[in-house]
C-alpha cells in the first residue's frame, strides 16, 4: 500500500433507530477522527452493530444522520475505495472460493485483479485462496473479511468484533494491523464488547450502552473514571494486616483466603507497615485503575442481556429497587473479578 | 482513480454467477436433459409414424416433439430458480451487506444483476430452443415430416421457447427479492410460473380469458408456442402474448429494484 491517505472523519449526529417499540440506537452523537484507532465499546445488544450499519447506509435511521467525509456513504459508486468494513465474517457465500469472493468485490469497484492476491497475502490466506469459504473456520472468515476491507486501500475502516474467533497470534497480528492503519493517517473504528480487547489497541473510545452514548473520550480519560488505584496483597495473616492497614486509613477488602485488595495506600507504604509489624507478605502488587472496571461500572446499569437484569425484567413492573441494586452489586463483583486481567 | 463503471458491475455479477458450481451444473444438465427429452420424444414419433392414423398424421406438430409442455416447465423452473438464487443467495447468506458496502448505490447493483441474469438465461434459452429443434429436425426428417425454420410461425415458436428462460429468470428474481427464504422462494417460483397457470383453460367468460392472457406460460401454451393459430377470441393474440412476455420481467425487475433499495439489510 503505497498511497498515504488522509482519513475522513466519521460524524454521527443525533442518530436514532427504532424497530417497532424497540429503540436500538437513541440520539447518538460522536465524531471519529483520522489517525487514531477508536474503540467502539458496549455490552452485547448496546446498539454497536446497528450504529455501524447506519453509518454504512445499510439501515435507514429513524432520525439523525451519519456521514463519512462530510456526506452519506450511500452516495458512492465504488464504496471500497472510501470505506473498508467488516461487519460480520459470515456475510459471504459459502459456495465461493476466497479468491472468487474478493475478485467479484474488486471487479465491482474497478480495482485491479492483483489486489486480490495482495490482500490475501497480507491477511495470511494466500494458501487458502482456492478453497471454498464454506470450509473456513471463524478465524479464517475474519481474516477474509479483513482482506475485503483492505481491497480498496480505503481512508476509513470499520470493524465489528474483529477479534472473535482469532487465535492468539491472529489477535496480535490484527492489533498491529489496526495501529499501522491508524498510523498511516486512516480513520479506524473497532467495536468490541470486551474492554480488555481495546486496552492495547485503541487510543480513543466511544462507549455505548442500551443505544445511548456513555462516553466519547481518550482511553486515558476513560480509565480515570474507574475506581482509584489499588494494591493486591497476599499474606498468611490477612486479618492482622487488614487491621494495621485500616488503622492507617486504607480501605481493605478481603480477596480469597489469604488475599486483600487495598485502596488508599501505596504498595511502598504497605510494605513498610508489614515489615514494621513483622507480617510476612507473599505478594504485593500495585494495580492501576482498571479500564475493564471503569467500563463495567459505567455500563452495569445499561447492559441489556445480563442474567441479573433479565431476572429483574421478568419481575416486570413489580421489580423492586432491591433487585436492581442486587443486579448492580453482582455486576460490580464481576468487575472486581476481572480487575486482574491483562 | 477512476470510479466504477457499469461494465465493472457487470463483471462483478458475472464472476459471482459463475463462481458458484450450481450455476454450471444447473445450466449444463438442464440443457442436456431438455435436449435429451426432445430426442426421445422425436424418436418415439419416428418409430410410431407408420402406425399413426390419418387424423394423427394430419394433427402432428413436429415442434411439440422438439419442445413439449414438459420441456417448457423444466426450462421455466430451472431459469426461475437460477434467477431467484442470484438474489436469495445474497440475502440468505448476508452477502448482500458485503455487496452493498462495496457498491453503496443500490440501483446499480440491481441493474447489473438483472442484465447479467437476463443475458445468461437468454443465451441458455436460445441454446435449448435451437438444440431441441435441431435434434428433432434431424430425427423427423427421416420420415419427411420435419418443419424448417422458414415455415410460417416456426421462428416465432423458437423465439418464444428461448424467451421463456429470461422471462422466468427475472420473475424468479422478483419473487426472490420479496420472499428471501430459499425454500419459500423455490416453491413460489414453481407455483407462479408453472403450476397455477397449468390449470388455466379457455372459458366462456371473456374477462377470465383476458386475465389468463396476461400469464406467460398460458400464452406460450395457447399462442406463442403453436405454429398455426386459430382465430378464436377466447385465445390470446400474438401481440398481446408478446406484451405479457415483456410485462412480467419488467414488473419483476421493478419490484426487485424497489425492494432492494428500500429494505434495511
Amino acid at each position: 500500500m503505497t498511497c498515504v491517505n488522509v482519513g475522513d472523519v466519521i460524524e454521527v449526529n443525533g442518530l436514532t433507530k427504532r424497530y417497532g417499540a424497540v429503540t436500538a440506537v437513541k440520539d447518538l452523537t460522536f465524531v471519529v477522527r483520522p489517525g487514531h484507532v477508536t474503540g467502539f465499546l458496549g455490552p452485547n445488544g448496546a446498539g454497536k452493530s446497528t450504529t455501524l450499519r447506519l453509518i454504512l447506509g445499510l439501515n435507514r435511521p429513524t432520525a439523525g444522520s451519519a456521514t463519512i467525509g462530510g456526506g452519506p456513504f450511500a452516495r458512492h459508486r465504488a464504496g471500497l475505495r472510501h470505506v473498508g468494513a467488516l461487519l460480520d465474517a459470515g456475510d459471504v457465500h459459502g459456495g465461493r472460493s476466497a479468491a472468487a469472493h474478493l475478485h467479484a468485490l474488486a471487479a465491482g469497484n474497478g480495482l485491479p485483479r492483483r489486489r486480490v492476491a495482495e490482500v490475501l497475502d497480507e491477511v495470511g490466506l494466500a494458501g487458502a485462496a482456492r478453497r471454498r469459504i464454506g470450509g473456513f473456520s471463524l478465524g479464517m472468515r475474519q481474516r477474509l473479511g479483513i482482506a475485503a476491507a483492505l481491497l480498496g486501500d480505503p481512508p476509513v475502516l470499520l470493524f465489528d468484533e474483529p477479534i472473535n474467533g482469532l487465535d492468539p497470534e491472529g489477535v496480535r497480528w490484527v492489533r498491529g494491523l489496526f495501529r499501522r492503519l491508524a498510523a498511516e493517517g486512516r480513520t479506524v473504528l473497532v467495536s468490541s464488547h470486551l474492554m480488555s480487547e481495546m486496552e492495547n489497541t485503541a487510543d480513543q473510545l466511544v462507549v455505548v450502552g442500551r443505544g445511548e452514548l456513555i462516553a466519547a473520550e481518550s482511553l486515558a480519560a476513560f480509565a480515570a473514571r474507574g475506581a482509584g488505584a489499588s494494591v493486591a496483597v497476599r499474606t498468611p495473616d490477612p486479618a492482622e494486616l487488614a487491621a494495621v492497614l485500616s488503622a492507617e486509613g486504607a480501605s481493605v477488602r478481603p480477596d480469597g483466603a489469604d488475599g486483600l485488595t487495598v485502596t488508599g495506600l501505596s504498595a511502598t507504604r504497605i510494605g513498610e507497615l508489614a515489615h514494621q509489624r513483622r507480617i510476612m507478605l507473599y505478594e504485593l502488587a500495585p494495580r492501576t485503575a482498571s479500564l475493564e472496571q471503569a467500563f463495567m461500572e459505567l455500563t452495569a446499569d445499561r447492559a441489556d442481556h445480563r442474567a441479573a437484569d433479565c431476572a429483574a425484567d421478568r419481575a416486570g413492573h413489580r421489580a423492586d429497587r432491591g433487585a436492581a441494586d442486587r443486579a448492580a452489586d453482582r455486576a460490580r463483583h464481576r468487575a472486581d473479578a476481572l480487575e486482574g486481567r491483562p | 482513480m477512476t470510479s466504477a463503471r457499469f461494465r465493472d458491475l457487470l463483471a462483478a455479477e458475472w464472476i459471482k454467477l459463475w463462481s458458484l458450481r450450481s450455476t454450471s451444473w444447473l445450466l449444463g444438465l438442464g440443457t442436456l436433459a431438455i435436449v435429451a427429452l426432445a430426442a426421445q420424444s422425436s424418436l418415439d414419433a419416428y418409430q410410431g409414424w407408420p402406425g399413426f392414423t390419418a387424423m394423427e398424421k394430419a394433427r402432428f406438430n413436429p415442434l411439440t416433439e422438439a419442445f413439449s409442455g414438459l420441456a417448457a416447465c423444466m426450462l421455466m423452473i430451472g431459469a426461475g430458480s437460477l434467477g431467484a438464487l442470484t438474489i436469495v443467495g445474497e440475502y440468505a447468506t448476508g452477502l448482500i451487506r458485503t455487496t452493498l458496502i462495496a457498491v453503496p448505490v443500490r440501483h446499480r447493483v440491481v441493474a447489473a444483476k438483472v442484465t447479467v441474469t437476463a443475458t445468461v438465461t437468454l443465451v441458455a434459452g436460445a441454446l435449448v430452443s435451437a438444440g431441441t429443434f435441431g435434434v428433432s429436425h434431424v430425427i423427423l426428417s427421416g420420415r419427411g415430416v420435419a418443419v424448417s425454420v422458414g415455415d410460417p410461425g416456426v421462428l416465432r415458436v423458437l423465439a418464444a421457447n428461448a424467451l421463456l428462460a429470461p422471462v422466468s429468470a427475472l420473475v424468479g428474481m422478483g419473487i426472490g427479492a420479496l420472499a428471501r427464504h430459499t425454500a419459500a422462494v423455490v416453491v413460489s417460483v414453481c407455483a407462479a410460473l408453472v403450476i397455477v397457470p397449468m390449470f388455466f383453460r379457455p372459458t366462456v367468460h371473456q374477462w377470465v380469458n383476458d386475465l389468463y392472457a396476461l400469464v406467460p406460460f398460458y400464452v406460450w401454451r395457447t399462442c406463442l408456442g403453436l405454429p398455426q393459430l386459430r382465430d378464436d377470441p377466447a385465445l390470446p393474440t400474438v401481440a398481446g402474448s408478446w406484451a405479457a412476455f415483456a410485462l412480467w420481467p419488467l414488473a419483476a425487475a421493478a419490484v426487485t429494484l424497489i425492494v432492494v433499495r428500500h429494505r434495511d439489510v
